[in-house]
């Protein structure tokens, strides 16, 4: 039977078009019941004892929830208490509609086999399909989609009454008129509160029920704290207007009465609005898209320079009173910026938060608050009856809402991660809080693995080259498994070098398209944390296949130059390749190997020659501006047994290490050169942009306090100001420098070429770009390797490689996961610091203060690569004398005894 | 071989000097347009489609919206029409179309305004021909009406800010729209002249015995709107006007029992079952 289904809708011209849709009804559709014996269906999914006891519904019962009760309640659908349930295909649509990952989590849901949840595609059923009727809004036409569809389950469940125990379907809806109208029509509906309440055998997921409007009422008293926010409409008009700013909201890390609103402006340039106070943050949490309405010029204020942490208990609207008041400063006209309240959410952006309880005073009180880990996201409440166990563990909590009378957003308990200070917990909260892909790779995306025992086949050698005689051998810090580059350096008969980098040609085995490639795609980057590695391909490839190992054969894809003695490059070709590396050697051996001059075998003379390459490229390098930056990295030893850090050691660079970074770089601008040659348009590059002359205030005041100077007009006047800067008896002064340098520095991104023009690489000092070295770890480097293979006739393209809107989707992708992965890692280093802090007693170490702030410095402690803030006005210390000083921050050592209470600070949270 | 026949008022197929054939009309018959009507009267049909669109208004009527027509004459109709055939037909047509109804003495133009000098609605009438068997002129009028008749357009409404911007509204109920008043639409009566006589709806081989034809457009209460006089042959002013008033006479009794027929239709609402093309 044929419907049409008709709606208007706005074009984007302002136009309005009529749009109309065939609409097929069916008389195929199955109910999905164990129990019906009418429908012809070969698999059934709702069992026939749907057995959840409930002290409501005493028979067994089939559970439809409406629209509301899924978007806000989905927490309660995954427990696995609650199954047989239908989910009608009204729901889904409007679901997907409203929350992609809501309609996500539910698809899982349905695909998970115990669950038992049904879709009926009611909207195609001749039976449950119905018309929007006049003066019906949307709405409206739904919930009554969904009735019909449940008065159809329980007449059609009717029919077999006598073979089952007066089985039944609820309709769970928190809408009171829609539950009126159920009940007209006889259907059996109760709320989801009233539901879950029910439930006999799991009281604890009364915690999971996210709070719905009327429960918030009673929380708070009716003090109205927060200004209302604005409809979208009006907000809509304001953008359009100018009146208002559209923004993403970014909460201060050290202030929680501070955030900017950053907007993006035309093209690149972005500008950032000031908030100020808990009045104009207005309820806005980190990464909301938020409007704002700038202030008048006369009220902008300068960002404090305060470190301000929420500690209050549930009562403390006075403290924040008081505390805004520390905030305002005299500040210098100069030094004001924009500033701006917010007046509207235009989406919001939550997630489930990590954290910890901080369990209430009140001993039978069920409200308690909750302190995410993220230090940017503010306290939650939410009500459980089990504080006491959830005390001391690792929490993950939703936000249901934030009303205007409430100092914090209302959430519920989603989950326990685990007991704090544990390994596993602590792992899963910080790849939980990036946003890292963690699970174990799926069937579907294993299966596109090659099937074991894997060899090369005859058609590949046909299709390659055959380096195997080669001398080739790899550089890698030590325990690496997944080697993706491998060198191999000789000398050729007319006295040139040959120089070849052999990267592992992943894209050989993850084929455009299909769910490997897709996950590694949504992954983009492997993501180290000490002691652990989140894979972005599987391991079978990631470790054996793709990894160059020494002695095997190994598909490659390699960039093979000639070089002549003074490291000019006089040809370049890519090529397809067999390789069989000879050795693979850790950064220590190679330097070695280099340094022993008794050593004279063939793959010593290799790395010798590559060293004294690198070193003339590494001048050639620096010679045009190329940025040596600075960054504190520590490496762990860790106990075998326990795996906790018993040591840990700054790392420290060997000649090899850039050695093979030359090479590396080499490769990757000679490819990105390539790729655009070849592909103009949709070449995936990499680019740094300068950093506006702003960003360099804080290097350039830490370096006035010496009396040094810093020039920062070119990469390369930075350059070599920072070689200069020294100072005697100060020797670590200079790798202090370099470290604040790079915090001024902007983040490297990859980019569409044919979505952008400047190409600049600013640290690297190349005017091109892209990542080719690392295919087994980064995902941009296998789209690079496709490109390259098409370009060199190699491989077959695919539409979506030449789509540059898609690649710059998937670009925005890639740097988001990458800058995720960067923070995990740090968070990873950070927690493991703290662990071996754990057994240790009180320490003396000498370290350097990076920046001051009003109540507060920032301290560095070089040795352990630890950074931490150290209050002047404890708790329990009275602040001593301090006389602020904006101007001049400067570089001291502070006495070592407030070292200590300032990593106690960081362990405690 | 007609002429005797024609003097007794009678016509080769029976009918009366100004007797229609059977005519049948049906509206709704496109989904995806905002008004549609198909007719057929003997073996002529025509298919009318009217969209609404959204344009700007003629800077001379800042206030007022407009119509457009366009004749497609399929080669389906007469093979006549094939490749580049119709074409010169079909401007004819439309040109007349134009003069009788794009006036704010048949539709009121002002109501199809949203916000004068910027927005207006323009309606787009397609007349597709289906079959030629004579008199399309007729058979196309009618069938605009009713299509105008059916047309819904969706309800607009400006919303405009303190800084003055406009901003169109959609309702977002598709069963929130408006209707147009179509009581002074004209309709058209083509009016033969054959021998001494002349005949209304004309077929093929009537009209190729008439020297000249008079096309009238004539309102619900028998006002002329327009006139236009076809074909090579002359007519005499005493002929003229006695064909003037046939067609008075005519028009104003096609218009009662069409409006009867099309309210009749309408009060069916989803209930009715549709013919369509098939039927």
């Amino acid at each position: 039977m044929l419907k049409s289904k008709t709606f208007v809708k706005k074009t984007r011209s302002g136009g309005v078009m009529k749009v109309v849709r065939e609409h097929y009804l069916r008389d195929d559709i199955w109910c999905g019941s164990e129990v019906c014996t009418e429908c012809k269906q070969e698999s059934t999914v709702l069992q026939k004892d749907a057995c959840m006891e409930s002290s409501l519904c005493s028979y067994p019962h089939y559970l439809v929830p409406d629209t509301n009760v899924v978007l806000h309640q989905i927490d309660i659908l995954e427990d696995p208490v609650i199954c047989n349930v239908i989910i009608l295909q009204t729901v889904l649509q409007e679901v997907r509609h409203r929350s992609a990952p809501v309609y996500k989590r539910l698809k899982d849901i349905i695909h998970e086999k115990e669950k038992r949840f049904y879709t009926f595609t009611n909207e195609h059923h001749r039976d449950t399909f119905i018309e929007r009727e006049p003066g019906e809004s949307a709405n409206d036409r739904n919930d009554r989609a969904i009735r019909v569809a449940v008065k159809w389950y329980s007449q059609h469940l009717k029919t077999f009454e006598s073979d089952t125990d007066g089985l039944k379907v609820v309709l769970l809806t928190n809408d009171q008129g829609n539950k009126q109208k159920a009940q007209d029509n006889g259907l059996l509906v109760y709320k989801c509160e009233e539901y879950v309440k029910s439930l006999i055998a799991n009281p604890e997921l009364v915690d999971r029920l996210a709070l719905s409007s009327d429960d918030k009422n009673e929380i708070t008293s009716s003090k109205v704290l927060f200004p209302e926010h604005l409809p979208l409409s009006r907000i809509q008009t304001g953008i359009k207007s100018s009146s208002f700013l559209q923004g993403t909201f970014r909460a201060s890390r050290d202030n929680y009465l501070e955030a900017t609103v950053f907007v993006q402006g035309e093209g690149e340039d972005g500008t950032e609005v000031l908030i100020q106070g808990l009045q104009n943050l207005n309820r806005a949490v980190h990464q909301d898209v938020v409007a704002v309405q700038l202030l008048p010029r006369s009220e902008w204020v300068a960002p404090s320079s305060v470190v301000l942490q929420d500690e209050g208990t549930a009562k403390d609207d006075e403290d924040a009173e008081e505390e805004e008041g520390k905030l305002r400063t005299a500040a210098a006209e100069a030094a004001r910026k924009p500033t701006g309240k917010v007046v509207g959410i235009i989406k919001r952006n939550w997630r489930p938060f990590c954290g910890m309880l901080n369990v209430s005073q009140i001993k039978e009180s069920t409200r308690h608050l909750f302190t995410p880990a993220d230090r940017r996201i503010p306290r939650i409440r939410i009500e459980t009856r089990q504080a006491s166990t959830l005390s001391g563990q690792r929490i993950m909590v939703a936000i249901d809402g934030w009303p205007k009378d409430s100092r914090y957003p209302n959430g519920h308990f989603v989950r326990s991660l685990g007991g704090a200070g544990e390994k596993d917990t602590e792992e899963e909260v910080l790849l939980l809080e990036h946003d890292v892909p963690h699970q174990a790779f799926s069937q579907a995306v294993l299966s596109f693995l090659p099937k074991m025992p894997w060899a090369i086949t005859p058609e590949d050698m046909m299709k390659r080259e055959d380096l195997r005689p080669l001398t080739v051998c790899s550089v890698d810090p030590p325990g690496c498994t997944d080697i993706d580059d491998a060198l191999h350096c000789r000398e050729l008969e007319n006295g040139n070098l040959e120089v070849g980098v052999h990267i592992a040609d992943v894209s050989h085995f993850i084929r455009p398209g299909n769910a490997l490639d897709k996950e590694a795609a949504n992954r983009g980057t492997t993501v180290y944390l000490c002691g652990k590695r989140i894979d972005m391909v599987p391991e079978l490839l990631s470790s054996n296949l793709c990894s160059l190992r020494s002695n095997v054969d190994r598909l490659a894809f390699s960039c093979i130059w000639e070089i002549n003695h003074k490291a000019e490059i006089l040809k370049t070709r890519f090529t397809k390749s067999v390789i069989n590396s000879k050795a693979s050697l850790t950064y220590a051996e190679a330097q070695m190997r280099i340094d022993d001059t008794n050593k004279n075998d063939d793959i010593t003379k290799n790395l010798r020659g590559l060293n004294k390459l690198a070193k003339i490229l590494k001048r050639q390098r620096i010679e045009k501006g190329a940025l040596t930056l600075s960054s504190l990295e520590v490496r762990f030893h860790m106990d075998s047994e326990t795996h906790d850090p018993i040591d840990l050691q700054t790392k420290e660079l060997m000649e090899t290490n850039s050695m093979v970074e030359e090479f590396m770089l080499l490769a990757n601008i000679s490819v990105a050169q390539k790729i655009y040659d070849e592909f103009s348009e949709c070449a995936l590059l990499r680019k740094h942009p300068a950093p506006p002359p702003s960003n360099y205030d804080i290097l350039i005041k830490a370096a006035k306090s010496k009396e040094v100077e810093i020039h920062t007009d070119s990469a390369k006047a930075l350059a070599d100001s920072l070689d200069a800067a020294k100072v005697d008896g100060f020797p670590y002064f200079n790798t202090l420098l370099r470290i604040l340098a790079t915090r001024c520095m902007m983040q490297a991104v990859y980019f569409c070429s044919g979505m952008d023009s400047d190409f600049h690489h600013y640290g690297l000092a190349s005017p091109i770009y892209t990542h080719f070295t690392s295919p087994i770890r980064r995902y941009a480097d296998i789209i690079v390797h496709r490109l390259l293979a098409v370009a060199i006739g190699a491989d077959t393209t695919y539409p979506d490689l030449m789509d540059k809107h898609k690649q710059s989707a998937l670009c925005n992708n890639l740097n988001y996961r990458h800058k995720m992965s960067q923070y995990a890692q740090r968070a990873s280093v950070a927690f493991h610091t703290q662990l071996f802090f754990k057994s240790r007693g009180i320490l003396n170490e000498e370290g350097f203060v990076l920046f001051v702030r009003k109540n507060a410095i920032i301290v560095l402690i070089p040795k352990f690569g630890l950074e931490g803030t150290v209050f002047f006005d404890s708790k329990d210390k009275v602040s001593p004398n301090i006389v602020f000083e904006e101007e001049i921050p400067g570089v001291s050592v502070p006495p070592p005894d407030t070292e200590r209470p300032a990593k106690k600070q960081k362990l405690d949270r | 071989m007609f002429l005797p026949g024609l003097q007794d008022d009678l016509r080769v197929d029976g009918r009366g000097c100004e007797d229609y054939r059977h005519m049948e009309i049906e509206t709704d018959v496109v989904s995806n347009t905002d008004g549609s009507a198909k007719v057929t009267l003997g073996h002529t049909a025509v298919l009318v489609g009217v969209k609404a669109e959204i344009g700007k208004p003629r800077p001379t009527v800042p206030a007022e919206g407009y119509l457009e027509f366009f004749v497609d004459c399929s080669a389906n109709a007469t093979p006549e029409f094939e490749g580049r055939g119709g074409e010169e037909l079909g401007t004819k047509l439309s040109n007349t179309l134009y003069k009788v109804f794009n006036n704010k003495r048949s539709i009121d133009l002002k109501s199809l305004c949203i916000c004068a000098g910027e927005h207006c609605w323009v309606l787009y009438v397609d007349v597709l021909l289906l079959q030629c068997d004579g008199n399309l002129y007729d058979a196309i009028s009618v069938a605009i009406k009713a299509a105008l008749f059916n047309t819904k357009i969706p309800k607009v409404h400006i919303s405009s800010d303190e800084e003055g911007g406009k901003e169109i509204e959609l309702s977002d109920d598709p069963y929130d729209c408006m209707r147009l008043n179509i009581e002074n639409v004209p309709c058209i009566v083509t009016l033969c002249k054959v021998g001494h006589r002349h005949v209304v709806d004309a077929t093929l081989q009537e009209k190729a015995c008439s020297v000249a034809s008079l096309i009238i457009s004539v309102t619900h209460k028998g006002t002329i709107t327009c006139m236009r006089k076809v074909g090579g042959g002359s007519l005499d002013p005493e002929s003229i006007f006695e064909m003037t008033e046939a067609g008075k006479r005519v028009g104003k009794a096609l218009h009662a029992p069409l409006m009867k027929l099309l309210e009749q239709e309408e009060s069916l609402g989803k209930k009715r079952q549709k013919v369509g093309f098939l039927g």
